[in-house]
């Protein structure tokens, strides 16, 4: 892990983001409290979210800026399926109704890139050159983290936007097909979360098709945290909704992880660009 | 309550103003949606026919996801209370999750209404649904009706978001944000039954489109063509043309 090549990576993203952190050894501190266990692919992210204290929060006030923050999201995610169905790593594990469960998704996402694109016409920005998942694609195990990742992060980025689009009008049904598309990541989600409990993948048989407490189950921790500010963009395992604790406030007692399970959390963009940002070169 | 932001939800006066009854039996009907009044003579039974007519406004659009919530919550129970015999320890593990998750939606969004719960009053008159068009004796056939109803989830939460109404106090935004939490969970939901009815079916054209201006874009329905779905299940004649529709 090299703290000085992010910081640097995020200055091309913030130019400013020397100047939000008065000391380098400031990101370092914040991250005082990441556990040991804590898969290592996860530590620069995690030095994102330390960022993400800084200078997280949404910051997209136009349709279009909305637009191409999912276009960006969408191209990513169709690489990351596109590169895995090609990767010789890959060829083995991923056959049969997997491999047509990942085409099915790589299709969704090639279709929601083309959404996108045609809906902004001039206005979409120009696509990055390439992705790299560095070592996303090294074992089936390891794919399948990452999609689950992305997939969850990609619904929790949609919902995120759903307030700022209905302010600003939802010009042309915006809204809806933004939650038509968010739907759609969310039953990828699930049926990620679902492959991930197959022998190939390593029997994880715990993992359910909708997210437990703010449980990563070997993706990126932040992944599933809180955004900012938090009060807005609670972490995964949140069990209060409308100023009410669910599991004590509404007539019986309820189960932490069943309230958290019956809500997915919205995340703002710029946490959400930065976790993509620790992840992914692009 | 009075610190929550759902608080204002049971502010208005216009308490069950969206609850119209239609017809000959109009007066003990609305008892059986709505409570007993001290002043009714009559013993309305649960079994009387009655309308219910959602309002144009947010509190229709809030009470018709209620009624879906209700609806999921007490098909999942169903289910729960009596499990079919070729249901693994995995799928009855599955499908109380499923009941508690919508019992969750269902509670949540009963407390947000408050007074404005179209049953609010209605006590031990609450609707009862009918399954018995659903065939529920055996794994496969629990899984398929889990399917439709699911899928009709998504398709009405999709719909749903767009219709709901600017209001001065933000409250628009509080009931948004609310119902995209949901959203997502129920499209988990339907990914997850599908799976389990046909291997890999999480996603398939019948629900996301798959070619076409449209292509991967997931089921959308408005509240009429849900309302017409789930009749079957709901033993008053639901009316949501007065929903707002734009």
């Amino acid at each position: 892990m090299n703290l000085f090549k992010i910081i640097s990576e995020l200055e091309k993203v913030d130019p400013e983001v020397m100047d939000r952190l008065t000391h380098r050894r400031s990101a370092l501190s914040a991250l005082g409290d990441i556990s040991k266990k804590m898969a290592l692919a996860a530590a620069p992210i995690a030095i994102g979210s330390a960022f993400n204290k800084a200078m997280g929060q949404n910051n997209l006030t136009s349709v279009n800026d909305v637009l191409n923050y999912a276009l960006l999201l969408e191209r990513l995610e169709y690489a990351f399926y596109d590169q895995a169905l090609k990767a010789t790593t890959l060829t083995a594990p991923l056959t049969g109704v997997a491999r047509t469960a990942i085409e099915t998704i790589r299709a969704h996402e090639l279709a929601h890139v083309t959404l996108l694109t045609s809906a902004l016409g001039s206005a979409a920005a120009p696509a990055p050159a390439n992705f790299n998942f560095g070592t996303a694609f090294a074992t089936y195990q390891s794919f399948l983290t990452f999609a689950q990742a992305f997939e969850d992060l990609g619904v929790r980025a949609y919902k995120g936007q759903a307030t700022t689009i209905k302010t600003a009008g939802n010009p042309n049904n915006v809204l809806q097909t933004a939650l038509q598309i968010h739907s759609v990541e969310a039953r990828h989600a699930a049926h990620i979360r679902y492959m991930r409990r197959g022998a190939t993948a390593g029997n994880q048989t715990t993992i359910m098709p909708w997210i437990v407490n703010a449980e990563a189950n070997g993706a990126p921790a932040p992944v599933y945290g809180a955004g900012n500010p938090a009060a807005t963009f609670p972490a995964e395992n949140n069990i209060m909704q409308g100023g009410l604790t669910l599991t004590t406030g509404i007539g019986a007692t309820y189960d932490p992880a069943d309230v958290s399970a019956a809500f997915d959390e919205g995340l703002d963009n710029t946490t959400v660009t930065n976790i993509a940002r620790s992840t992914v070169t692009f | 309550m009075s610190d929550s932001a759902f608080s204002f939800l049971g502010r208005t006066l216009r308490r069950r103003s969206f609850l119209r009854v239609a017809g000959a039996t109009a007066a003990s009907s609305a008892l059986v949606l709505a409570g007993c009044g001290s002043d009714d003579t009559e013993t309305p039974t649960p079994t009387t026919p009655g309308t219910l007519t959602f309002s144009n406004d947010n509190l229709g659009l809030l009470n018709y996801v209620y009624l879906l919530e209700q609806l999921e919550a007490a098909f999942y129970q169903k289910v729960v209370s009596s499990f079919p015999l070729d249901f693994t320890a995995a799928d009855r593990a599955a499908f109380i999750d499923l009941r508690d998750h919508e019992v969750i939606h269902r509670e949540t969004l009963k407390f947000a209404l408050g007074s404005n719960a179209y049953d609010a009053n209605a006590g031990t008159n609450a609707l009862v649904f009918n399954f018995t068009s659903l065939a529920l004796t055996s794994r496969n056939e629990v899984y398929a009706a889990a399917r439709t109803l699911e899928d009709v989830g998504v398709a009405a939460y999709n719909g749903v978001a767009k219709l709901l109404q600017v209001a001065p106090d933000g409250s628009h935004l509080t009931y948004l944000k609310l119902l995209v939490k949901l959203a997502s969970v129920e499209a988990r939901h339907a990914a997850f039954v599908r799976d389990q009815v046909q291997a890999s079916s999480f996603a398939d054209a019948d629900v996301v489109t798959a070619t076409g201006v449209l292509a991967g874009l997931d089921i959308v329905k408005t509240p009429v063509e849900v309302t017409a779905l789930i009749a079957k299940y709901v033993p008053v004649t639901l009316v949501a043309t007065s929903l707002p529709t734009i």
